[in-house]
């Protein structure tokens, strides 16, 4: 069974102690987390090593500017930091860096993980402009309901791996009732427990699992089941698709926020893919009208066959889209189904193996048989 | 100039579509390059038409841009120039960007025919997506009144909308109630237009006295808007607020015309760096923002494509920040292009600036050189002030 | 302030006469502060603009571009090339206020040792005056 570390302050202000703890004890030599960008302007993550540059961390904040798994996989692609190098990721963001190591895009390697209990976050384009305050306090009075909260990414709120497996400390969140005055961090590892060794709080055994997550995992999966039945609908056949992704203007942004899509240089964007005259040509005779540039549908229908099998769900996607189409709740969808086929779970165990790189001799017969 | 009277009776894009349906019909162009709206009506989207019947839900005015029609011509003819002749219906700015992408070799402009018209701008892309209900009334309110705080920001002090960098132009400024203007702005404009039995005797006066007038209108406004924005971007502090929700997402870079790089420099292993190079860089400052590199990335961009950028505020469109990339970029464009005296795109015979160059300029860049500067005592002395 | 303040400067220059200035200074024994760091590039020509701007937001206080005389260049052009780029990298700092004023572009010939090395201390003085980058010490970046 997990300890407990109940820490007398907000949550906020003891996981930022926490933090201040690590460094200041040269436990970690960085910390990776969200901090104010320009005063309350903006949000976005930062490799603090001053513990002083703490006072703007924003560690638990209901915003994902950037997938922390592709920071991290970029930071550690050639290599791994030689001291310990603490990261407060989300646990989808958690889930998509492991996805990345699998793909021998990153690296574990001296790396401690603060997650969290995850309600959700909220779509980007709210922070712009706005007033952070106000969105963090919106953000924690609804977090006690223990329920969905209203204007969360879709993603988010459909999502059925908000409690991290694989995180060294996790800050408890969900249906926490007194958020303004303690803080409780799980040391659900060795290391977690290392690392909280001389931090002060009260300790005490306490096992993850609740009755009000249980009771969240139930309604998001409510909520899930609808939302991908009605996307099923949605986009069912060719001129499903056309509807969804017809004003798709093929910036590929969604495939360049996409944690799982590391590709330096997408086959999508490359020579290969651009259409030689002659098929335009072929293209004009045969059906007297074609899209210019083409290969709108054909870009997602070959994203999913290339990604969909390690589809975390963390909506980044959908969040960047400039004409709002619903792209990480299709991802998800066929992502979920294709991981079905396989029994896959994405992000889970950095041990699973992708499917893809491996197969069984006896295996999908239905497929090859006449 | 000289050119015809386009009658329209009830329906001025109609009209034109008839337009290109007799210019199909008489062979003057064999295909036609133009927007159309998307089945889920909510959008547009470039269609390479050949087949006349096709013509009829196409939109030679549509009130956004959401794919630049430079990238449509060039994903067309990158490869080579089309084998049939097409005429293209964009906006001005967009046929300034094809005229620079062809510069950069990545369009060819051969059996290539450009109509363009007097733009009243075009909306923000997501707004409108969001609500054409409400979009399309506010474009056909601007297009009436040459003025709305609707359209794109780089939109509304734009002085280059009537400019005629193609073949054939519709005037609509200064034109009589149901009429426009047809004018040939090259010679195979007016073979077309020869070639269609259109008279070209209908004066430009008008016409030209019009746009002259929106114009100074225009460039007032953009000096005021430049004023403004001056000071939101001056300075690290300024620049760096308005850059603070920038998430690295290079949607900006990807829609621009302009930026053609199949992979861009910013996204390759130069900035694959090791750990140790952000660790150092993070101990060396407190602390480092993650992605990394973004000023450079916006500055670094800005070095490559500023002098071709030919201020369409596509990137404004695609940013889902809402910073002001457009309104930045083309600040920084005018006064760099102002340099070396350069409109991009109002000439394809006229040189990229960095393609050239002449013996005798920029003098005063240089730094003059004073001899007097370091007498041999002075020099020694600030040598070994830094031991 | 500028007592205390050494500042970090990047003294781009070129292959062919920017090394070869440098060289004839040593022959002549000049010298010149050593907070002026040499960075040697094949050609002023080859200097990629992202590099000077990589420079500024990393912690140089100042850089200096040195190439051959115009009509000297080894690669015929490049020095050419290189004013109009430098020129365009000036007016984008200047038109957002970054400081353009840090970044000179000098000619210098080969054998122009004294040249090179007054370039290198009149700099290092005018920086001084002007004090350290702010844009070095942003975390923000």
């Amino acid at each position: 069974m997990p300890q407990l570390l109940k820490i007398s302050k907000s949550v906020d202000e003891g996981t930022k102690a926490f933090l201040e703890f690590l460094l200041k004890e040269k436990k970690v030599c960085g910390v990776i987390t969200l901090r104010k960008i320009h005063g309350d302007q903006g949000i976005g993550y930062s490799l603090i090593t001053r513990p002083d540059d703490l006072e703007e961390a924003l560690p638990l904040f209901p915003l994902m500017p950037a997938n922390g798994g592709k920071i991290l996989s970029r930071l550690t692609l050639r290599g791994s930091p030689k001291e310990p190098v603490a990261a407060v990721m989300k646990p989808c963001e958690m889930r998509a860096f492991i996805e990345l190591i699998k793909r021998k895009q990153g690296s574990l390697d001296n790396f401690v993980f603060i997650s969290q209990t995850c309600p959700g976050v909220y779509p980007i384009e709210m922070s712009s402009g706005g007033d952070l305050e106000t969105l963090a306090s919106r953000y924690r009075e609804n977090i006690q309901l223990g329920e969905n909260i209203p204007e969360t990414r879709s993603a988010c709120r459909t999502c059925l791996h908000f409690t991290p497996p694989n995180a060294d400390i996790i800050v408890s969140l969900i249906a926490e009732k007194d958020l303004d005055k303690s803080c409780s961090l799980f040391l659900n590892s060795k290391k977690g427990e290392a690392l909280a060794d001389g931090m002060a709080g009260e300790r005490r055994e306490q096992t993850l699992d609740s009755p009000e997550l249980r009771l969240l995992h139930n309604k998001k999966k409510e909520e899930r089941k609808k939302l991908f039945d009605e996307m099923g609908t949605e986009m069912r056949g060719i001129e499903g698709l056309i509807r969804l992704f017809g004003k798709c203007i093929g910036c590929h942004g969604c495939s360049y926020v996409c944690p799982l899509c590391y590709c330096d240089l997408c086959f999508f964007d490359s020579k290969p893919n651009e259409s030689r005259p002659i098929s335009y040509q072929g293209d004009l005779e045969r059906k007297g009208a074609t899209r210019i540039p083409s290969g709108t549908i054909f870009y997602h229908l070959g994203r999913l066959a290339h990604m969909s099998v390690s589809c975390i769900g963390c909506g980044m996607c959908t969040d960047v889209c400039p004409v709002d189409i619903p792209v990480s709740t299709i991802f998800s969808r066929v992502g979920e189904s294709v991981q079905k086929i396989f029994d896959y779970r994405p992000g889970m165990d950095v041990e699973e193996v992708l499917p893809f790189a491996v197969y069984k001799e006896e295996e999908f017969q239905e497929i090859g048989e006449q | 100039m000289k050119g015809s009277i386009l009658p329209f009776e009830k329906d001025l894009e109609k009209s034109i579509l008839a337009f290109l349906k007799t210019g199909l019909d008489k062979e003057c162009f064999e295909a036609v390059l133009i927007p159309h709206k998307i089945p889920s009506d909510d959008n547009y989207a470039y269609l390479l038409i050949k087949d006349k019947t096709l013509l009829q839900g196409a939109s030679p005015l549509p009130p956004v841009i959401p794919v630049q029609g430079a990238k449509a011509v060039s994903a067309l003819t990158r490869w080579g120039p089309s084998k049939k002749k097409i005429l293209a219906v964009m906006h001005p700015c967009e046929i300034r960007a094809t005229v620079e992408l062809s510069k950069l070799r990545q369009a060819s402009l051969d059996n290539l025919v450009f109509l363009s018209f007097d733009c009243p701008g075009v909306m923000p892309l997501s707004g409108y997506v969001k609500n054409p209900g409400e979009g399309d009334p506010a474009y056909q309110d601007a297009r009436q009144k040459w003025e709305s705080a609707k359209m794109r920001p780089v939109c509304q002090t734009c002085s280059e909308f009537g400019a005629p960098a193609s073949d054939l132009h519709i005037g609509l400024l200064g034109a009589e109630e149901g009429n426009a203007f047809l004018f040939p702005a090259s010679l195979e404009g007016k073979r077309i237009m020869d070639k269609l039995g259109l008279e070209t005797s209908a004066s430009s006066d008008g016409w030209e006295r019009e746009v002259e007038k929106l114009k100074k209108a225009r460039e007032e406004k953009r000096r005021g808007a430049h004023q403004s924005l001056q000071t939101r971007v001056e300075g690290p502090d300024k620049l760096l607020e308005t850059f603070s929700s920038c998430i690295n997402c290079h949607n900006c870079m990807r829609v621009c015309p302009v930026c053609y790089c199949r992979q861009c420099y910013f996204d390759s292993d130069a900035f694959k760096l090791p750990p140790e190079n952000f660790l150092a860089r993070a101990q060396k400052k407190g602390s480092l923002r993650l992605p990394a590199d973004t000023l450079l990335f916006h500055l670094g961009r800005m070095s490559h494509m500023i002098l071709s950028c030919v201020s369409c505020g596509t990137c404004e469109d695609a940013c889902p920040m809402g910073i002001p990339v457009a309104q930045v970029f083309s600040l920084v464009a005018e006064n760099a292009q102002r340099l070396f005296n350069y409109v991009p795109g109002r000439s394809k015979e006229e040189p990229l600036p960095a393609a050239v160059y002449r013996e005798e300029e920029l003098c005063e860049m240089e730094k003059p050189y004073l001899e007097t500067y370091a007498r041999t005592g002075e020099r020694d002395a600030s040598a070994s002030e830094n031991k | 302030m500028s007592r205390d303040f050494t500042p970090k400067i990047i003294y781009f220059m070129c292959g062919w006469c920017g090394t070869g200035g440098s060289e004839t200074a040593s022959a002549y024994h000049l010298c010149y502060p050593e907070n002026v760091l040499p960075f040697r590039v094949n050609c002023t020509g080859s200097l990629s603009s992202v590099h000077v701007l990589r420079a500024f937001i990393e912690g140089a206080d100042g850089v200096i571009i040195s190439g051959c005389h115009p009509g000297d260049c080894h690669y015929e052009d490049g020095n050419f090339r290189a004013r109009r780029r430098v020129a365009t990298v000036k007016s984008i700092l200047d038109s957002l206020g970054l400081g353009e004023e840090r970044i000179w572009f000098r000619y210098i010939a080969h054998g122009e040792g004294k040249r090179y090395v007054d370039t290198a201390a009149e700099f290092n003085d005018y920086i001084k005056k002007l004090g350290p980058n702010p844009l070095k010490e942003r975390n923000d970046t």
